[in-house]
């Protein structure tokens, strides 16, 4: 401790320190003298002592540093393209690693946000994100290990002025002073005025919405807003830099205690169906684990099972994820039978990442070789200062030095392009606000790390060479070359895959027909329908639209199509685990889609227990027998009646999900979509659908929507990707042409001699040209080969993601190849041109 | 007759040794070494500073000015109690490794 002390008080008054010890040899030296001793090197002497501190390596470095500068001075054109690949290879990283940092490492800024859990329920046959609000509520009356406990509904209304209906965060009104959110203007909601259900209406209008729909208009607050028709008081604005716990930019919240106000019927608030139902999150007491809370919500389940044995789970337990970061938004209200999929958040980000570093390999590959290329300019200085006593380790800590300010620059001009990068798509994906992209220190200290690490790949190598004066640095630049051809045709590929499957996507049949079809959800549920009511109403509906002209057929289901609920099983068939996407429809469902039965008859009514299968499943599950009649369990024993065309209603872009259809039961229609196949134009029918809609039950709002537009929406994210790939391999495919237009143009000049002698005993132009692409023809070979081979298996990754092709779809690799070829052929045929243009008596008359 | 060279360790315990009766400056730690050793040990700048350094940061010395006998303004270096403590234990050490050896070289 005490000799740490000294030797921090050494390196602060190094300089006095080092007077005196001189003071000392000097005094020394003069009465040595007397005596007539041999001296030492006074200079070396010193040195040596000063070891004893253990700081010279200080003074070596900022020695080397300041040579580093001064000589990256000397070359400006050589800094600025080295710091710009740089810039280039590591903003890419930080950019990905700046979204992975906002949804997974940074915590939310709300109040202490290490407390907050959210909790979804979890079963051996089943899992859901949503709990039904009387089994929050019990758990909130209970818990000793919860300080508080937090739930959120999100309900469509409508709202006056506003085209489509909106999503409501119905809160429970400890929300806001909870997660310590403070208001914009007025007040945010407040548990002892919005607690109780009788309290007066009250409305928290989010910044956004506030600006879009009010124009940002300070005396709404206090004024009058209607949702569902329902009067409300507007009481205050909640900042945009507020998460509200949902990805989301929130409109309103209005207190959870008043949502059956605002939805007429609705029994969400003590309905255990759990049709609807709340997300949980829980604030852990002072000192307690995650694992306690866990526990006891486990027994307190088991407890509440007993009065509620049907609706409440088996075994069911309340696992918790760390609620304070953005992650724990993203599994939003997804439910199912059987174990939960994995996330699908990592293998994205997984994926992005190594194409990010694969951006990052090209440009340390080309930078690599022009410092191989300056490392042979410089052979000169190099060999002048072993001349004079460097060391092989002094000479490439110095070469080394100047590779890492390279690499300092590349970091910061990186941090730079990475939030620039990362703002522009998330402007252009409408990422809520309080997302912010702007770099804390963990994305600072990654893009130093990047650029240590980029240092050693970029400057190691060359360093070597040039500190053991080699002269022939040919196997390393032909390495360099190989890889970024390999990095770069591996983005190629990529990019050709996702090109490819949006063009699919578009232009193929998906299995069903949506171009012609809307969909109309009543939200029946919400209004608290029970299932006989909502039979009447879907009769008197369906017959109504029925007569409509221009419908030619309707039909009803729990999942529409390109919609957002989605149901997933995992299915025990013949002791296979299988996981199935499932719908229930009715007998009209596959002709209003235009899903061809293939064999087998349709559903039919009074057949509670007949499936229909997908011929995706049928092909896999059965590959050599005749599915119909086979049977599996889902709880029940179910028998396979028929099979229909594979159509891929829920995930479009997943070619290996598969569909089972169950039949609708009237337990169903109180969640049940309708769906209308129009004759003609669609949009035209949208009008009279709704009023329609909206004649059977003027309490209810239903929602219409154009399953085109729906189709749309889900493809946008397709478009970015394949999008955002397309430019990463393109400024992959870039950096490696300008590599190889640097290696080439320097054989070139390096060979002129002999270039000269050879057409001076009469060479052709094309032998020549070999001669001078020789050394670069395998390389580029065997990065090809290389860079195909790791595409096939980085593509796997992407299988579902493609819409439907291969991941070792020919065209996009030929493609892709095809471009790579072209334009490395140019790079290399450029330069190449002035080894053409040696005058043969002037290449001699040279030397 | 060859100049003796010394491990480092003995010359760290020898210049802990003639601080003991005062504050001495380099050039007279190297003398009374010399002089002490009938001449044998020789104490060269290029060890005796290192050493000094050494022994600083570990804070078994401090440095002070003082005036030479030439009428020179040097540092003087002074035992403090750590080095005191130090110069014990090293000599006890010392002691008992060197009558382990003696007894080794008497009995063998």
């Amino acid at each position: 401790m005490n000799q740490l002390f000294r030797r921090l008080r050494y390196l602060l008054h190094r300089r006095r320190f080092d007077r005196e010890l001189a003071g000392d040899l000097d005094f020394h030296r003069e009465m040595a003298q007397r005596t007539g001793a041999p001296l030492g090197n006074a200079l070396q002497l010193r040195e040596q002592a000063r070891d004893a501190w253990g700081w010279t390596w200080i003074d070596r470095f900022s020695q080397d540093l300041r040579y580093a500068a001064r000589m990256l001075r000397k070359s400006p054109g050589f800094t600025f393209a080295a710091v710009l690949m740089l810039a280039i290879g590591i903003g890419v990283n930080v950019a990905v690693f700046g979204f992975f940092d906002l949804l997974v490492l940074r915590p939310l800024h709300i109040r202490d946000p290490a407390t907050l859990l959210r909790f979804h329920r979890r079963a051996p046959d089943n899992y859901a994100f949503a709990l039904p609000y009387p089994e929050m509520a019990f758990f909130r009356e209970h818990s000793r290990t919860l300080s508080a406990v937090l739930a959120m509904n999100t309900t469509k209304l409508a709202v006056e002025g506003e085209a489509k209906q909106i999503d409501v965060d119905f809160v429970t009104a400890n929300f806001f002073t909870n997660l310590g959110a403070t208001p914009l203007l007025g007040r945010l909601l407040d548990p002892v005025r919005d607690g109780s259900p009788g309290a007066d209406p009250v409305v928290v209008l989010g910044q956004g919405f506030w600006q879009r729909h009010f124009g940002a208009d300070p005396t709404v607050v206090g004024g009058p807003i209607r949702l569902n028709g329902k009067l409300a008081t507007v009481v205050g604005v909640a900042a945009a830099e507020f998460s509200g716990l949902s990805l989301n930019a929130t409109a309103l919240w209005v207190p959870i205690a008043q949502q059956p106000y605002f939805a007429a019927g609705s029994h969400l608030l003590t309905d255990y169906s759990g049709t609807s139902g709340v997300r949980m999150w829980g604030r852990l007491q002072p000192g307690v684990a995650p694992q306690a809370a866990e526990q006891e919500l486990r027994s307190l389940a088991a407890e509440l099972r007993k009065q509620h044995p049907d609706e409440i789970w088996e075994k069911e337990g309340l696992p918790s994820d760390p609620g304070g970061f953005a992650q724990s938004m993203i599994a939003g209200n997804r439910s199912g039978t059987g174990s939960e999929g994995k996330s699908e958040l990592y293998p994205v980000i997984g994926m992005v990442a190594a194409l990010g570093l694969l951006i990052l390999a090209v440009a340390c590959g080309n930078l690599g070789s022009l410092l191989l290329a300056r490392g042979v300019a410089r052979e000169r200085e190099i060999a002048i200062r072993v001349a004079v006593g460097a060391g092989k380790g002094r000479l490439l800590r110095q070469l080394f030095t100047e590779s890492l300010l390279l690499a300092l620059l590349g970091s910061i001009a990186g941090v730079a392009v990475g939030y620039v990068v990362l703002r522009a798509l998330m402007t252009a994906t409408e990422i809520p606000v309080w997302l912010n992209p702007t770099p804390d220190w963990r994305v600072v200290a990654f893009a130093l790390a990047a650029g240590f690490a980029s240092a050693l790949l970029f400057g190691l190598t060359p360093a070597l060479q040039a500190a053991r004066q080699r002269h022939r640095a040919t196997i390393a630049r032909q390495f360099l070359v190989g890889a970024q051809v390999a990095a770069s045709c591996v983005l190629l590929i990529v990019a050709g895959l996702l090109g490819r499957a949006l063009d699919h996507a578009i232009s193929s049949n998906p299995g069903f027909e949506y171009q012609h079809v809307l969909s109309i959800d009543p939200g029946l549920a919400l209004h608290g329908y029970s299932p006989a009511r909502a039979q009447a109403y879907m009769d008197t509906l369906e017959g109504r639209l029925r007569a409509l002209r221009g419908v030619r057929s309707v039909a009803l289901t729990l999942g529409p199509p390109l919609g957002h609920r989605s149901e997933i099983a995992g299915l025990d068939i013949d002791g296979r685990a299988v996981r199935v996407q499932i719908n229930r429809v009715d007998p009209q469902f596959f002709q209003t889609m235009q899903i061809p039965l293939l064999r087998g008859r349709n559903l039919m009514p009074g057949e509670p227990r007949a499936v229909i299968v997908s011929a995706s499943l049928a092909r896999g599950v059965w590959p050599s027998q005749d599915p119909l009649g086979k049977k599996f369990s889902l709880g029940e024993d179910y028998t396979i009646v028929g099979v229909a065309g594979a159509a891929r209603l829920v995930k479009l872009e997943d070619s290996d999900s598969v569909e089972v259809y169950f039949p609708l039961a009237q337990a169903d229609l109180p969640a049940a979509s309708v769906l209308v196949r129009a004759s003609a134009a669609p949009e035209d029918l949208a009008r009279a659908v709704a009023a329609t809609a909206k004649s059977v039950d003027p309490n209810t709002f239903p929602e219409v929507e154009l399953m085109k537009t729906g189709f749309r929406q889900k493809l946008r994210g397709a478009e970015y990707s394949a999008l955002t790939v397309s430019v990463l391999g393109s400024v992959a495919d870039l950096l490696a042409c300008l590599g190889i237009v640097g290696v080439v143009a320097y054989a070139v000049s390096q060979r002129t001699r002999e270039i000269g002698i050879r057409m001076a005993l009469g060479a052709r132009p094309a032998h020549i040209l070999s001669v001078v692409l020789r050394q670069f023809s395998r390389p580029v070979a065997a990065g090809l080969l290389v860079g195909v081979v790791a595409a096939t298996a980085l593509s796997r990754l992407l299988r579902g993601q493609l819409y439907g092709i291969g991941n070792l779809d020919p065209t996009a690799y030929l493609g892709a190849i095809g471009i790579f070829a072209v334009t490395v052929a140019v790079a290399a045929l450029w330069p190449a041109r002035r080894a053409l243009r040696v005058d043969p008596m002037r290449a001699l008359r040279h030397e | 007759m060859p100049k003796t060279e010394m491990p480092s360790g003995a010359l760290v315990l020898l210049i802990l040794r003639v601080l003991r009766s005062g504050a001495l400056h380099g050039y007279a730690i190297a003398q009374r070494i010399h002089v002490l050793s009938s001449e044998v040990l020789h104490v060269e700048e290029g060890s005796l500073y290192p050493a000094l350094q050494k022994i600083l940061l570990k804070g078994w010395v401090t440095a002070e000015w003082g005036i030479s006998e030439t009428n020179r303004k040097v540092r003087f270096y002074r035992l403090t109690p750590a080095g005191r403590k130090q110069l014990e234990a090293e000599l006890s050490e010392y002691g008992r490794v060197n009558e382990a050896i003696q007894s080794v070289l008497r009995t063998a």
